[in-house]
């Protein structure tokens, strides 16, 4: 026979488990909202300099677009800090829920290093990488678009790099190459073909 | 015996155990031998039997469906069906309604296994053409397609001609005492008498194995041998090294030829059927590309596509080559080698994406040739292309130019998309994506078809163009 005074004490016990399963499916649900969220907090982080032009070359999917969008803004003197702000503007903008060219929760660019005025390396987080979309066009659009966005902070900047978490990667998805470098006047040229 | 030494042996042992383990643990293959194509089938091994994937073993083959009904794989293969129930040994096609397989038919995530055993047997059934299984080194032959050859000692000079009924291209290897020429992709077979012994100062013996994937020819050799293929391909002769062996035939009478003008008028030189256009199928094996669907990938997709894409064109009489057939792996450099090597004047890599509509073609994003850089210009592998870039431009706004006018949305431009860069011949990559919004639209056979359609009417149309170029 159990003691009344038992049966209170695993009644209470159970409730308690009951209550801390809630509570942890709250926190869970809060967790995915906010890394689901359109951009973390070390995209938006303040930059002090002067006020001036900052041109993003936006994806369209749908379309097969590059849109060149230009807005003003406070931008760094140092010319790596100031490629590396557009390109967090501009997968900031793809990481909206409502972007034309989405890319997967996490996408991030560590770092932009320039080894001379002409080179510049690019280097994504792996997340990047490893929840792109799959396929020529959607691998061929992100890489156009991050090297033309990089062209218009860096006007002397003749080609571009990517790493991935500071290693060589085969491809940005299974496509489009990320082996070499590429010609920032070739993607120009290349762009013609997109509307 | 001491306790160290006695654990030393041990590990020894379990490590020898450990690599046979991973040596037997590579994948087996059967290499099939058929008119259409040459191909490699994996095996599985259930219950210590092998197995093989009826859909790939029958794809390349001919017009092939099949439906899997619970437990039941009903086969159309050229218009005959065949029936095969999940863990019986019963199957039926349409002329015989009871017959039966060595072992159970397996079903595996709705793909169809036979035992490698049946093979000889089953597929005269199901497409009326005649098979032979040589089950040690695991050959296919389909179709007759054996190449048997005969072997000659000739004298002064000494020299062993080996003539075959078709053209053939053995990977050469000479050593000091012995000549082997290995035959990776044609169906070359013994003739019975497969080892022989000669006494003759040149020569003491040849042999003739079959090998997985191949057969290997043995020349046992007394001195430094030379091997020249001539009679387009269809005799390959082993000779002392210092005596230059006979001119292929046509050529201008020499003295080696005559010595023995039989050998050099024996076949007609026949010039060797070049493709015009290499088809690649993107991924394969465990490279699968973009997954559409649980059960629709990329390449799965392509090489679908790939295969529509060659009956289109042998329709419209243009002679294609593809790089796979099954569902096997190559690499990038693999593809190019492929193409590089192929004599075709056009490749076409194929992918599938579920991001936008319609067709895309892709030419390299390599800078044009310099100024006085011609096709043999010495170029690093990255850019080989270049030289053949004006071509590759041609060959994709003629091709999207036709996926335009049969109504499909269509575009060409650049990527950086290997191997494209690296292929010594006008190169183009085509991705295909649905007209609506579902994936589910690539895997299916109408929409294939009619851009397999549209893509073959381009292609054939740059025909005379490229091959005029080359």
């Amino acid at each position: 026979m159990i003691s009344r005074k038992l049966q209170y004490m695993i009644a209470l016990l159970v409730l308690a488990i009951l209550g801390m399963g809630f509570y942890l499916v709250h926190l869970k649900r809060k967790a995915e909202s906010i890394s689901a969220g359109p951009v973390s907090q070390a995209l938006t982080a303040p930059v002090t300099g002067p006020t001036e032009e900052m041109t993003l070359y936006l994806a369209n999917d749908e379309e097969n677009a590059l849109r060149p969008i230009t807005f003003s803004s406070p931008l760094p003197t140092d010319p790596g800090e100031r490629g590396r702000l557009a390109l967090h503007t501009l997968i900031a903008r793809y990481l909206q829920k409502d972007s034309t060219h989405p890319l997967g929760a996490g996408a991030e660019v560590h770092d932009v290093y320039l080894l001379d005025s002409a080179s510049a390396v690019v280097n994504l987080n792996a997340a990047f990488a490893e929840t792109h979309r799959s396929g020529v066009e959607v691998e061929q659009l992100t890489v156009f678009s991050l090297v033309r966005t990089l062209k218009a902070q860096l006007p002397q900047l003749t080609r571009v790099r990517f790493l991935v978490d500071g290693k060589t990667r085969d491809t940005l998805a299974g496509h489009i190459d990320l082996t070499g470098w590429i010609d920032v006047a070739m993607v120009a040229e290349a762009s013609k073909e997109l509307k | 015996m001491p306790k160290a030494h006695s654990i030393s042996v041990r590990s020894t042992i379990l490590l020898l155990v450990l690599l046979a383990a991973g040596f037997a643990a590579a994948p087996r293959r059967i290499t099939v031998y058929a008119p259409q194509a040459n191909y490699q089938v994996d095996i599985l091994v259930r219950d210590g039997v092998d197995y093989v994937g009826l859909t790939d073993l029958l794809e390349p083959l001919g017009r092939l469906e099949s439906r899997v009904d619970g437990a039941k794989l009903t086969l159309v293969f050229n218009g005959a069906a065949a029936e095969f129930q999940d863990g019986k040994r019963q199957y039926r096609t349409s002329a015989n309604p009871r017959l039966d397989l060595p072992s159970n038919f397996l079903m595996v995530d709705r793909r169809g296994y036979v035992p490698a055993a049946s093979i000889a047997q089953l597929l005269p059934r199901i497409t009326s053409l005649s098979a032979e299984f040589h089950a040690a080194p695991r050959r296919l032959f389909v179709g007759a397609t054996q190449l048997r050859f005969s072997a000659e000692l000739r004298h002064a000079p000494s020299r062993l001609v080996l003539s075959f009924p078709a053209p053939v291209n053995p990977s050469t290897l000479i050593e000091k005492s012995r000549v082997r020429l290995i035959f990776r992709r044609e169906p070359v077979v013994g003739t019975g008498g497969d080892n022989t012994s000669y006494s003759d100062p040149f020569l003491a013996g040849t042999s003739f194995t079959e090998i997985p994937g191949g057969a290997e020819f043995v020349a046992n050799v007394l001195q430094l041998a030379t091997v020249s293929i001539g009679d387009g391909g269809r005799t390959v002769t082993i000779a002392v090294a210092a005596v230059p062996a006979p001119p292929p035939a046509g050529a201008p009478a020499a003295t080696g030829a005559a010595a023995n003008p039989a050998a050099a008028g024996q076949h007609p030189a026949v010039p060797r059927s070049r493709p015009f256009v290499i088809l690649d199928a993107a991924h394969g094996g465990y490279e699968t590309g973009a997954v559409f669907s649980p059960t629709l990938q990329e390449k799965s997709v392509n090489l679908a596509l790939a295969r529509r894409l060659q009956k289109e064109l042998e329709a419209r009489g243009v002679p294609v080559v593809l790089t796979r057939v099954a569902d096997n792996l190559l690499t990038w450099d693999q593809r190019a080698v492929s193409a590089n090597t192929s004599h075709a004047s056009l490749y076409v890599a194929l992918h599938s994406s579920s991001s936008g509509h319609g067709v895309r073609v892709y030419t390299a994003l390599v800078p044009v040739a310099q100024p006085g850089q011609s096709n043999h210009s010495f170029l690093p592998w990255e850019l080989a292309q270049s030289p053949f870039l004006e071509q590759s431009n041609t060959a994709a706004t003629a091709i999207a130019a036709e996926c335009g006018a049969e109504g499909l949305p269509a575009r060409s431009s650049a990527a950086p998309l290997r191997p494209l860069n690296s292929v010594t011949l006008a190169a183009v990559a085509v991705e295909i994506a649905p007209l609506g919004a579902a994936a589910d639209e690539l895997g299916q056979a109408e929409y294939q078809q009619k851009i397999a359609a549209a893509l073959a009417s381009g292609i054939a149309s740059l025909r005379a163009k490229l091959e005029t170029a080359q």
